[in-house]
């Protein structure tokens, strides 16, 4: 035969090489149509200085409340764009064809998440200095331990997104349970209004929202209170795992090629 | 290259392949003929890994087709594009997926664009091409990595000419390199053009499979006779020749024009149809 085919990838840094490959793709068609994050790193910062007289007023430590809150909330607002992003190639029939190639599920969606992840730890990070310079954020002693909290939640909400892309049949099904969802899961998390001044039954259900456990992990760090971030951060890595997994999974079947899309 | 053999699939209650068996030797050009829903995408996906079958085997250079991903190009009857990246930024991402770098991946991808007429076209988005032009984009993404088996579903519906050229050009000279190809058109003078072997697959099997002049051995040509008052004379024979010095023989009028049509793929389609329908 007179073929020349390409080297057979199998190694790690054959895999490497497809993910960032993947990753910058993913990265152009992101740039070109920048409008969402746009929005969503300058809508919680006019929001955050809208409201900050009032809790800095209404509370001790109301400038980490809001800024942390809207922090939390805007970037469960993320869900939409990962799994925007994910049902776009399923809109653009695209999926099949990215199967067809060498790389396994997996590589397919890190692939197809890193620019976003790379995004949301710019927003988060953006929005954390932007609450130390504007609002009143005390400055956190370890910004380390800010940036793993950054990196975990934004891990947990992308898998979560790439879950919820697989399981909808339409960008508007997603979209209603992303945005209904995101309001719901952070406000019952304390992003808007502190868990210690809302009824009892609220209190309890705030166990179920991830945006809980993000904003006990987010404030926990911002005070470098490493005992305080752990337990969210272990419950927010296996949600992600869990979530991560099962997209992958529903990935690979090419989750089910049917419904609205 | 390819062995798949007695493939079974079934989606509800419809049966979309039911004992489907088809090989295909490297250089070979099959052309895989059939209506809509005789079992030809199926196929297709089943080969290139998107579908798993409920029974057969599928065998590509001797590995299933989950081992053989990336040995096998795929260009999928509907378009498949990212509307806002270019045509050099598609050939780039399925260059790399496949493992080619930087120099490699430059060659292939001048190569390509000369061949499929992409050119002028490389940094034009893809949503801004004509049905044409993305018709050959998505085959050059297809063909960047020179795959050794080359699935083309339809790759020329809606085309123009200068599609439908190009794409044959260049599915002749993978062939020619060695390639395995299996091509699945309804523009059936694309095979003679192409000199496909061809596979009729009707209610999810091969019906039919050979030579071209084989399979149409048997089948009834044309004759067409015009004669001076513009009456015509046509007659369906096996023998054309000595049916049309028959016919001459026979009509005591002048004559002024002769038509002698050899059996077409055309004939052999409408024939199995015909035997379908009865």
């Amino acid at each position: 035969m007179l073929l020349d085919p390409a080297p057979r990838g199998l190694g790690v840094l054959d895999a490497v090489y497809r993910i960032s490959a993947l990753a910058r793709h993913n990265l152009i068609i992101r740039l070109r149509d920048p409008g969402q994050i746009i929005s969503y790193v300058v809508m919680p910062m006019v929001l955050m200085l809208v409201l900050k007289p009032l809790y800095v007023r209404a509370m001790d430590g109301g400038a980490t409340q809001i800024a942390t809150g809207l922090m939390v909330m805007f970037s469960v607002f993320a869900i939409s764009m990962a799994g925007n992003s994910i049902l776009s190639e399923r809109t653009w029939r695209t999926w099949d064809r990215l199967r067809t190639s060498r790389a396994p599920a997996p590589e397919l969606l890190i692939g197809k998440t890193l620019p976003l992840f790379v995004v949301m730890v710019a927003q988060q990070s953006i929005l954390l200095v932007y609450g130390c310079l504007a609002i009143g954020l005390p400055v956190p002693p370890s910004p380390l331990l800010v940036l793993a909290a950054i990196v975990i939640w934004a891990f947990a909400l992308l898998s979560i997104g790439a879950a919820l892309a697989t399981l909808v049949r339409s960008h508007g099904e997603l979209s209603v349970i992303s945005d209904v969802g995101a309001l719901t899961l952070s406000s019952l998390g304390g992003a808007l209004v502190p868990l210690s001044i809302m009824p009892d039954w609220a209190q309890a259900a705030a166990h179920i929202s991830p945006g809980y456990y993000a904003l006990e992990m987010m404030q926990a760090a911002v005070r470098a209170d490493v005992a305080g971030v752990v337990p969210p951060a272990a419950v927010l890595l296996a949600l992600g795992l869990l979530a991560g997994v099962f997209a992958a999974r529903r990935l690979a079947r090419g989750w089910g090629r049917g419904g609205l899309l | 290259m390819l062995v798949a053999t007695d493939l079974v699939k079934r989606y509800g209650t419809v049966q979309a392949l039911d004992g489907f068996t088809l090989s295909v030797a490297p250089g070979e050009i099959v052309g895989l003929l059939g209506h809509n829903g005789a079992g030809k995408t199926t196929f297709v996906e089943i080969v290139s890994n998107l579908v798993r079958p409920d029974g057969g085997r599928v065998s590509i250079d001797g590995k299933p087709p989950s081992a053989a991903r990336g040995e096998v190009g795929v260009a999928p009857q509907h378009i498949a594009l990212y509307p806002s990246a270019t045509v050099r930024e598609h050939l780039e991402l399925y260059g790399r997926l496949a493992g080619l770098r930087r120099a490699a991946l430059r060659a292939a991808m001048e190569e390509l664009s000369v061949v499929l007429r992409l050119t002028e076209l490389l940094d034009r988005r893809a949503g801004k091409l004509s049905g044409g032009q993305q018709r050959r984009t998505q085959a050059a993404s297809a063909l960047v990595h020179r795959p050794a088996l080359l699935l083309l579903d339809e790759p020329t519906a809606g085309a123009d000419l200068e599609t439908r050229q190009a794409m044959l050009d260049v599915v002749k000279q993978r062939a020619g390199e060695g390639a395995a190809v299996v091509y699945t058109t309804h523009y059936l003078p694309e095979l003679t053009e192409l000199q496909a072997t061809i596979a009729v697959a009707r209610d999810g099997r091969i019906i039919a499979r050979g030579a071209c002049d084989d399979l149409l051995q048997g089948l009834p040509g044309e004759v067409r006779v015009t004669l001076d008052d513009q009456e015509e004379i046509a007659l369906s024979t096996s023998d054309p020749a000595t049916t049309l010095i028959d016919l001459l023989r026979r009509v005591d009028r002048p004559v002024t024009a002769v038509d002698v049509r050899n059996p077409s793929l055309d004939d052999l389609y409408r024939s199995l149809a015909v035997h379908d329908a009865s």
